[in-house]
């Protein structure tokens, strides 16, 4: 364990690279895959999707929330490396205005990787007709030379992203 | 620099998705230097996530104000997005 320990912390003392961890549980998979788009396309910017089977998004790293949607539906944060981050949770799903959404945090608000910033229903969404899948993008992908994903099932604080400048 | 106004028609505002699609049109005019206000926020209008901090709602106007070699050709593409979009 030590040996791993000492890889993970060589690698988030290296100012280049980063780690966004994932936020919330379920099956990570391609962007591409997602059914919009504006994610497929990576127009928003690279990242990757998660098949949510939790029902908590929680913050992927220390850093701001820049923007948390009354609606719940969509936050988008800067990690305190500078990556922008935006998690939409469940596709079009800006019309359920909060519906089935709660929100634990508000603008402006310092978080630590792992804090809870929205609950929502996922089955109640799904039941509406929605599809639940959640982008999580990184607005600011051209300032990062390297965007790596992990894809398979995750859990919150499991490595999702590695950004490196 | 050229400047337009349009008020946002759509119930649901300038919620995430066309935030960032707007961002991207503006980052299209690379040499323009172009901001985006509403009400007392002025923001970068290439830049995603301030686009999105502006939280716009319906019956908001957004105030463009693009400035560059090609301004007039940017405000022209960019009235024409807000229209078709928002």
């Amino acid at each position: 364990m030590s040996f791993f320990k000492n890889l993970f912390g060589s690698k988030h003392a290296d100012n280049n690279t980063s780690v966004l961890c994932a936020p919330l549980a379920g099956e990570a998979v391609a962007i591409s895959e997602v059914n919009d788009p504006t994610f497929s396309e990576e127009i928003l910017g690279k990242g990757v999707a998660i098949k949510p089977t939790g029902n908590q998004i929680v913050a992927p790293c220390d850093g701001t929330v820049e923007m948390m949607f009354d609606t719940g539906h969509a936050v988008s944060m800067t990690s305190t490396q500078g990556a922008e981050i935006l998690i939409h949770v469940g596709l079009e799903t800006v019309s359920l205005k909060g519906k089935h959404y709660q929100v634990h945090a508000g603008n402006g608000d310092k978080v630590t990787k792992g804090q809870l910033l929205i609950t929502f229903d996922r089955e109640a969404i799904a039941a509406e007709g929605f599809d639940t899948i959640t982008p999580i993008v990184i607005c600011n992908s051209d300032q990062f030379s390297n965007i790596t994903v992990h894809t398979g099932t995750v859990n919150p604080g499991d490595e999702l992203i590695t950004l490196t400048k | 620099m050229k400047t337009i106004t349009y008020v946002i028609q759509d119930p649901i505002g300038l919620h995430a998705r066309p935030a960032g699609q707007l961002a991207k049109a503006a980052g299209a005019w690379k040499e323009c230097d172009i901001k985006i206000t509403v009400g007392a926020k002025t923001v970068d209008a290439k830049r995603i996530m301030g686009v999105m901090q502006l939280g716009a709602k319906q019956g908001n106007t957004l105030t463009l104000a693009v400035s560059g070699p090609q301004e007039a050709e940017a405000a022209a593409a960019l009235e024409e997005f807000l229209k078709n979009n928002l």
